[in-house]
């Protein structure tokens, strides 16, 4: 199993922690050099967290764990009007994303409302695609409640839900989870109380991503996702001139590749892998609802029967 | 920045109460509405999904003339033009803008920072330049006011909305569903009260 960790230290010698997580058979998600600063969000064997650890001490940085890496998180507001934006749906949004995770906004075109909110299937599919969904709510406790009775109907991920009251999650229904203290808050989350919160809701949403994990692992996927990212980024050459941010996407069960779906799914389907399978043994390569991206999905092995 | 009168938010739910609270605290302040209003009282009911915002105003501000930030005089000797001497360069953009409008890019010269020359008969258009309004204070709040109502602060499901705008005092009564007349009475009991606190 992969552990997800983050990697912050000095610029100086930082290759030597990407040759070792590689030659350890991990994975180096993301890089982002910042000044004389270097952060990686990297998948670690389990077993050799320890060699990670001890080299990171060597090179004075340090390794944390990062349950949100390589994840794809869809957070969503009711709409796009100022009630909900730019202040806390981006803070939510841009917070999550510096633990480690790729969000997507939302914004629903009539999520409003405790009575008359709806959501349409286009925008279900969508927010079904993602790993968890973040929905921020509002102010008031009967309206939460009301409003999750119906509102995340036919949406299959973990939703995670934030208001301002503190909720049990029990008493929310159709929660995976609630994180309270939240609210329709209309500035820039900075209070150490306020950040307090958000640190919570990525603890919320690390242990449900957590539970995920260990569910797949009991029927472990026949080929890991950043395996799939690194097949990709190696045979499909046109993915290097991709402008979109993290043109391949990772996600727990599979990755989403920003190219034309059309134009790349037989390339992408026919990958080999050393192992001498192809791509479309071991995954499903499904036209995305974002634009006309392709969405990855590997197959667990009950069904292909092997692990490569 | 002059803290409001009162701010009083009355809901069953006193977690969604505070909430409101912040949420209109950090509205006014945004839109630097604090000084237009007096004295503010929200009632929401999220079961019965009824939300009444009234305020008392404070316009106070009349509109903002020429004469008021700058000194207008005829230009130099023998010659056809205004010469305004700014005081204050806040208002210069818009000052601006309807010089332009009304003589023309190619009659307004800025040689100096803080000095524009207009080039026109100073006999007729010196007192009438002075005269002229840059700002309308009230109207400008007023704009500013309904978008933090109406946009922003009262919950955006709510779009079932009857107001009463004036000078002096803002009401609305905004739900999900139908309005009934008894909230609408509610909100003008609320107005009542709020003038009468004011005048005491």
């Amino acid at each position: 199993m992969l552990e997800p960790v983050m990697y912050e230290g000095g610029v100086y010698k930082h290759n030597h922690m990407v040759e070792l997580v590689e030659d350890l058979g991990g994975y180096i998600l993301q890089k982002n050099v910042l000044q004389t600063g270097v952060v990686l969000l990297m998948l670690v064997p389990i077993n050799d967290m320890e060699i990670v650890e001890n080299k990171a001490r060597d090179l004075l940085g340090k390794v944390t764990r990062a349950p949100l890496t390589g994840t794809e998180i869809a957070t969503v507001a009711p709409t796009l009007a100022y009630h909900h934006l730019p202040h806390l749906d981006c803070d939510v949004a841009e917070f999550l994303r510096k633990k480690g995770a790729k969000t997507n906004m939302i914004g629903l075109a009539r999520g409003v409302g405790k009575r008359i909110c709806q959501i349409t299937a286009y925008e279900r599919d969508l927010i079904n695609e993602h790993d968890v969904a973040v929905f921020v709510l509002g102010n008031y406790e009967h309206c939460i409640i009301e409003k999750s009775k119906r509102f995340y109907e036919g949406i299959e991920i973990p939703i995670i839900v934030t208001g301002a009251p503190e909720l049990k999650t029990e008493d929310v229904p159709n929660a995976t989870a609630y994180v309270g203290n939240f609210g329709r808050i209309l500035h820039h989350m900075r209070h150490s109380e306020e950040l307090r919160t958000l640190d919570k809701l990525a603890d919320v949403i690390g242990n449900v991503l957590d539970n995920t994990r260990m569910e797949i692992a009991k029927d472990p996927l026949a080929v890991a996702p950043p395996r799939i990212k690194k097949e990709i980024e190696e045979q499909v050459q046109e993915i290097i001139d991709s402008l979109h941010p993290l043109p391949i996407t990772l996600q727990m069960n599979g990755a989403r590749v920003k190219l034309p779906y059309k134009e790349y799914h037989e390339q992408i389907e026919n990958i080999k892998f050393v192992e001498g399978v192809t791509m479309k043994e071991v995954a499903r390569v499904l036209p995305s609802k974002m634009r006309d991206f392709i969405l990855i999905k590997a197959l667990p092995r009950s069904e292909t029967g092997f692990v490569i | 920045m002059e803290q409001l009168d009162t701010i009083t938010v009355e809901c069953a739910d006193a977690v969604g109460a505070k909430a409101t609270r912040i949420l209109i605290q950090d509205n006014l302040a945004d839109l630097s509405l604090n000084r237009a209003i007096g004295r503010l009282k929200v009632f929401m009911d999220p079961v019965e999904s009824v939300f009444i915002f009234a305020a008392t105003l404070r316009l106070g501000t009349p509109a903002i003339k020429l004469k008021d930030f700058a000194r207008v005089e005829m230009g130099s000797l023998g010659r056809d033009e205004v010469r305004i001497e700014l005081e204050r360069e806040v208002y210069t953009v818009k000052l601006l803008n309807k010089l332009w409008e009304r003589y023309g890019k190619e009659n307004v010269e800025q040689p100096d920072k803080k000095v524009i020359v207009v080039k026109t008969d100073p006999v007729k258009e010196v007192d009438a330049l002075r005269e002229l309004v840059i700002e309308e204070r009230q109207q400008e709040i007023l704009d500013r006011l309904i978008d933090a109502i109406a946009l922003r602060i009262i919950p955006e499901g709510f779009r079932v909305r009857k107001h009463e705008l004036s000078t002096s005092h803002v009401l609305f009564v905004a739900s999900e569903d139908t309005l009934k007349p008894e909230w609408i009475k509610k909100g003008k009991d609320m107005m009542d009260t709020l003038r009468r606190e004011e005048n005491a």
